[in-house]
């Protein structure tokens, strides 16, 4: 069961999202209008892969889904850093809601969002861009699922290691570029360089990739896929509980 | 009286939680248990020792004033109490809750307004209300007929709907403040709550502070404005360099160690008067404590004054209050003397 402070600090956050919706419009946006320039593209690396059948749709919106749902990563973390700039913060530990209420209600708003992107991404995909989901949408589920745990779980370490949103936004930035690239979202993977692609099992967008590639393919049920994933989502959890002190003073902007 | 009818009653609250979480009258409570109680309390950051030995005990209903030079440890002590800091040593108990062992448990009595103003700027104020109404767990109906009792006692009943980055100075200090009281606590943390607000604010709060205490919540003042204490019928405990250093009611403060004295006002620097003892210089003014043979050393105090008499602009008198006390035990004025004699005119 939910604890009961944790849904009103969700219920906070919610309500401040709803206010200022424009941080979550643009990662979900984006992507859509990025989709129909790069579907192309992706078309032909299937059809190098000798994969037919493709509209292209089927590596460029999961590719979009990993690439900007990495961008949540900030998303989470600025709904700490905001209590420190708001000089909420204190004030919410002072609150009877516990540590672990307090974390709990802060990660379910971005958790949230991970999978609304994904539903929005995928669901117009199917409606609007030509993606064809050949395997089980519950194994494509399983793994945007996995996926979005390992995303607040992440945003959970970076706010463990920042001392300011800043410094949060940069490793933000750069880690959806490289965790990306690495991963195969950015260029099919098979079309990787050959120190890249024995790097790409150690980065989380991998084994999402991979794993919603059999789902759509329908070559399999990744297990595996979100097992790894969890296994990810686990050690940022576990990094994050060492390291994270709440009373911490956190700078909110520079 | 503007809280007369919206006077903020201590009935027993509903909540979704379980009947023992619930706060009940005081005549249900155990006997001379305070609402907050420290013992042997030690805060240190890295070298510089914030707190030495702090032993505070507050009853319902009693409003403390704890004084306090800047870094006295005034907010270190109600960090601790409130269990967002641990103490090196010692031990804080909320209610009869060990904090320090029991910290959830505990904040579910006290209500902590912090020195910084802490809102949510782009909600309305009735979402930063409501917020920490549900956070205490009130159910929606309790919360939200509280919710408008609170909203007036506060003078926020017009600008409920109105985002808080909005209001002025004044409106976000009383929301601050009024945020912690849906949960109607027994035991309340303020710390300067008057800080940067006008006199009438100012007023407003302290009116609305006693009635609080009225109606038996326990209330920790933190403050630097001496006259507040004396306004709030407070019992004041000044804290000096770690230690609390004198702990009683105004008037018994005032009689231990509260001294009268003259003070002569120059045009241009005060002279230096080497033959009478006890005078104290300072720029234009001197100061002369007259506790004991007053007669005689206002007297000899003119006397030793010679022609600078023609460069006096201006005599007082002072009685013996709280800022004398304080000067007394702390060896220095308190920081807001200047506002202190401007709002009282006590000369």
């Amino acid at each position: 069961m939910i604890p009961r402070c944790s849904i009103a600090i969700a219920r906070q956050d919610w309500r401040i999202l709803r206010r200022d919706p424009f941080p979550v419009i643009v990662p979900v946006a984006l992507p859509l209008l990025l989709i129909p320039f790069v579907k192309p593209a992706f078309q032909l690396g299937f059809g190098a892969e000798h994969i037919r059948h493709t509209a292209g749709a089927e590596q460029a919106v999961p590719a979009m889904d990993v690439t900007f749902a990495f961008f949540l990563v900030g998303n989470s973390s600025i709904g700490f850093f905001r209590e420190h700039a708001w000089r909420t913060w204190d004030r919410l530990r002072a609150s009877p809601a516990s540590n672990y209420e307090i974390v709990l209600g802060k990660i379910a708003v971005p958790l949230l969002q991970a999978m609304g992107q994904f539903a929005l991404l995928f669901g117009l995909g199917v409606l609007c861009l030509g993606l064809t989901v050949h395997g089980s949408w519950g194994s494509l589920v399983a793994v945007g699922a996995a996926y979005s745990l390992y995303l607040v779980a992440m945003g959970l370490a970076v706010i463990a290691i920042c001392k300011t949103y800043m410094q949060a936004n940069a490793i933000t930035n750069v880690g959806a570029l490289l965790i990306a690239g690495l991963g195969g979202a950015l260029v099919p993977h098979a079309f990787l360089p050959a120190w890249a692609r024995v790097l790409s099992p150690a980065v989380p967008s991998y084994w999402t990739m991979s794993g919603y590639r059999e789902a759509i393919l329908g070559y399999g049920h990744p297990l595996v896929n979100v097992a790894v994933l969890l296994t990810f989502a686990t050690a940022c959890l576990v990094f994050a509980a060492l390291r994270f002190r709440l009373d911490d003073t956190k700078i909110a902007w520079a | 009286m503007f809280l007369s009818e919206t006077r903020l009653k201590r009935d027993p609250v509903e909540t979704t939680s379980a009947p023992r979480r619930r706060m009940r009258p005081y005549t249900a409570r155990a006997p001379c248990r305070p609402a907050l109680a420290m013992a042997g309390v030690h805060k240190s950051y890295r070298d510089v020792s914030a707190l030495c030995g702090v032993d505070l005990e507050i009853e319902p209903g009693e409003i403390v004033a704890l004084i306090g030079a800047n870094a006295a440890g005034k907010t270190t002590l109600i960090s601790i109490a409130a269990a967002l800091c641990r103490p090196d040593a010692g031990g804080v108990w909320v209610d009869g809750v060990n904090m320090l062992t029991h910290p959830k448990q505990g904040r579910r009595s006290l209500g902590v307004a912090t020195q910084e103003t802490g809102v949510y700027p782009r909600l309305s104020v009735r979402d930063n209300l409501r917020f920490f109404g549900e956070l205490v767990g009130l159910r929606r109906k309790v919360l939200d007929e509280r919710l408008e009792s609170v909203a007036e006692a506060f003078a926020l009943s017009a600008v409920l709907d109105r985002e808080t980055r909005m209001l002025s100075v004044g409106e976000v200090r009383r929301l601050h403040t009024a945020m912690i009281i849906l949960g109607r606590p027994l035991l309340l943390l303020l710390d300067e709550p008057t800080t940067g607000v006008d006199v009438r604010t100012r007023a407003r709060m302290l009116e609305l502070v006693r009635d609080l205490a009225m109606d038996g919540s326990a209330v920790c003042y933190s403050t630097h404005y001496l006259v507040e204490a004396e306004q709030l019928g407070a019992s004041v405990a000044v804290l000096h360099h770690g230690r609390i250093v004198a702990r009683d009611t105004v008037q018994t403060l005032i009689g231990s160690y509260g001294q009268s004295a003259i003070e002569l006002r120059f045009d241009g620097p005060a002279p230096q008067l080497v033959d009478v003892p006890g005078v104290q210089r300072s720029e234009a003014i001197l100061r002369l404590a007259t506790d004991r043979d007053s007669a005689n050393s206002v007297a000899s105090l003119f006397a030793a004054l010679g022609d600078s008499i023609t460069q006096l602009r201006d005599v007082k008198l002072i009685q013996p209050n709280l800022e004398s006390v304080f000067l007394a035990l702390t060896g220095q004025a308190s920081s807001c003397k200047d506002e202190r004699l401007e709002v009282t005119g006590d000369t």
